[in-house]
């Protein structure tokens, strides 16, 4: 009876961790998740203070993991990501906008104006898909770069629609002076586009990317189809940047081109997708949180260092690209698999 | 006819890499392409696997006008290759590699999955690793072994080896010649690049000699290696082992 019971129950755990894997969850990862979910009523996690680096971490993360969609996969290493997700902020911003000094005075509703916004992003990464696909590694990402330096030069320029440098401030998305609510919608998201961006790179496109990102001649005398899966990727990749911009805008409810858009943010993301290790998506979750909290810290106790946190993240790179470029997901991985190992030793034998 | 070639040229620039290339290989053949370094061997190999485009001539394929299809639309027809420099996808296990070809590059059968057509493939080729290893841990030989499996899992009909022999011991030679004729005793029709005269002599019905891009003989290895313009072509040259 007993010994039913508890074979039913284990029966029952591992159908969850069944579902967990299938959306790229493992176990441990999975209790990491309830942990950040909990976090917010549990000080000194609970003050609004320090929920605002819990959601700029999440934010973070979210883009690190939309990032590597390109970056860890396909190899190409998207410069005008951060110009893509402030398109998606700025259209979200502009049609919410019932100012009449401006052109557009729709006065959407956030809520809609945020999809709005990512399919417009997703757009341009569809183009910018087809614009870099006679491109290799370094070029493709110089191309990126410079579509990105365009879109801050249009959001500058427009004034009429963007107010140029002076920026845009977006109505919030929420009519609460509360950060922690935000703090479920972005984790929400953070989680939705790394279910998405996993659930996609574990099919056979997950492989086209890998194998178009390593050896492009060998991946099409293969049979892969370049256009296809690297269109593809960058519409997915920049489709969620849109979204992230949305959450950004109505969130600080403040846009400026410089703020969002510079390629100084880009190279953020980049360095935590790194450091959190190419081609794993979850890599990127696991820096960010720890890396806000730092830089975060850092920037209180030395407050005459405005850039400081660009200089650790370059530094922090090099030194994972050079020493190990596996990253922090690449050690997470080879950890598990030598404890797997002891364990079996020890389980194993008389 | 399987596959023929007409009048094919490639430029590279004001070079003549390949100059009026013609000939046709029959189904089930097994035939060999050989010349000095830099006579062209490869650029001619890569105008007919799509990855590069001919100036001039054509190729055809089972009566089809292929010429200057793209790579991945030659390997859907059925045409597979090995590169000259093996060197697949580094951060893919064995099997991942395989998979690629199997598949992305098979025709969708229902009876085959691309599993299966791994598992074969590998088999075939003797892997002598466990799958799970990453390719950028394997030697040149075995990188060798693994790009063929690779392009043998997307079952082509013509299969391109680009100096598939190259760097390996007399005992591997002999395995590699017999692996050939396997491949084509399943009735795949192999065009095969090589250095290496002992397996040109050993495997090879047929073959054309090319230099500076020109082909300047062609017929069954034997006699066309004893033809004076071959001889002269190949003095040397280092790298040819008679
Ligand atoms: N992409 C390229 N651009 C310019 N020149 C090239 C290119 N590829 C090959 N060549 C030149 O074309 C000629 C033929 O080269 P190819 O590689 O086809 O020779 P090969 O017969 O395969 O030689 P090997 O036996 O050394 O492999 C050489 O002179 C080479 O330098
Ligand atoms: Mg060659």
């Amino acid at each position: 009876m007993k010994i039913t019971e508890l074979a039913g129950r284990k029966r029952k755990m591992t159908g969850i961790t069944n579902i967990l894997q299938r959306v790229g969850f493992s176990p441990s990862g999975f209790i990491l998740l309830v942990v950040l979910a909990v976090l917010p009523f549990i000080p000194p996690f609970s003050s609004e203070f320090i929920l605002r680096w819990l959601i700029f971490g999440a934010f973070l993360a979210a883009q690190a993991v939309a990032f590597d969609l390109t970056a860890g996969y396909i190899n190409v290493v998207n410069f005008g990501f951060a110009a893509i997700l402030g398109l998606g902020a700025y259209t979200s911003a502009i049609l919410a906008n019932t100012s009449p000094y401006l052109i557009v005075q729709t006065g959407l509703t956030p809520w809609i104006g945020m999809f709005i916004g990512a399919i417009v992003a997703g757009f341009v990464g569809f183009i910018l898909g087809f614009l870099t696909l006679r491109l290799r590694g370094l070029y493709a990402a110089i191309m990126a770069w410079f579509v990105g330096i365009a879109i801050l030069g249009l959001a500058r320029n427009l004034i009429k629609l963007t107010r140029g440098s002076l920026g845009l401030s977006p109505p919030s998305l929420l009519e609460t002076s509360s950060n922690r609510p935000y703090f479920y919608i972005i984790l929400t998201m953070m989680v939705a586009i790394y279910i998405i961006c996993k659930i996609v790179t574990r099919s056979h496109y997950g492989l086209a990317f890998r194998a178009l990102g390593q050896n492009i001649d060998a991946a099409r005398a293969s049979g892969i189809n370049p256009t296809k899966y690297r269109v593809f990727n960058f519409t997915l990749s920049c489709f969620c940047a849109g979204l992230l911009g949305g959450f950004y805008a109505h969130y600080f409810v403040s846009l400026t081109p410089q703020a969002v858009m510079h390629t100084s943010k880009t190279v953020e993301v980049l360095a935590i997708a790194f450091i959190g290790g190419r081609g794993f998506l979850w890599g990127g979750i696991l820096t960010a949180f720890p890396f806000v909290f730092f830089i975060e810290y850092l920037r209180s106790a030395l407050p005459g260092l405005p850039g400081l946190h660009l200089v650790i993240y370059g530094v922090l790179m090099v030194l994972v690209m050079i020493y190990y470029p596996k990253g922090l997901a690449g050690f997470v991985v080879w950890a598990r698999e030598k404890i797997k190992i002891y364990k079996e030793e020890k389980n194993g034998g008389f | 006819m399987i596959f023929e070639a007409e009048n094919v040229v490639k430029n590279f620039g004001g070079l003549k890499a390949v100059d009026n290339i013609s000939f046709s290989v029959e189904e089930g053949e097994i035939f060999g392409l050989i010349g000095p370094n830099g006579a062209g061997k490869t650029t001619f190999l890569n105008c007919v696997a799509g990855a590069l485009k001919p100036n001039e001539g054509t190729v055809i394929l089972f009566g089809e006008d292929v010429t200057g299809l793209k790579p991945e639309v030659m390997c859907k027809k059925g045409v597979s290759r090995t590169f000259q420099i093996s060197r697949p996808f580094p951060r893919l296990t064995v099997e991942e590699n395989v998979e690629v070809g199997a598949i992305f590059g098979a025709p969708k059968d229902h009876k085959i999955t691309a599993k299966n057509r791994v598992d074969e493939a590998l088999d075939f080729v003797k892997f002598p690793l466990s799958r799970e290893t990453p390719a950028e841990h394997l030697n040149a030989v075995q990188l060798k072994r693994l790009d063929l499996a690779r392009a043998l899992a997307s079952s082509p009909k013509l299969l391109l080896l680009d100096e598939l022999a190259a760097g390996l011991t007399t005992g591997e030679l002999e395995e590699i010649m017999d692996l050939i004729k396997k491949i084509r005793d399943r009735g795949i029709t192999i065009i095969i690049v090589e250095h290496i005269m002992k397996v040109i002599r050993g495997v090879c019905e047929r073959i054309v000699v090319i230099d500076y891009g020109e082909k300047i003989a062609e017929g069954k290895p034997d006699e066309v290696m004893n033809n004076p313009k071959v001889i002269e072509a190949y003095l040397g040259e280092k790298r040819i082992s008679f």
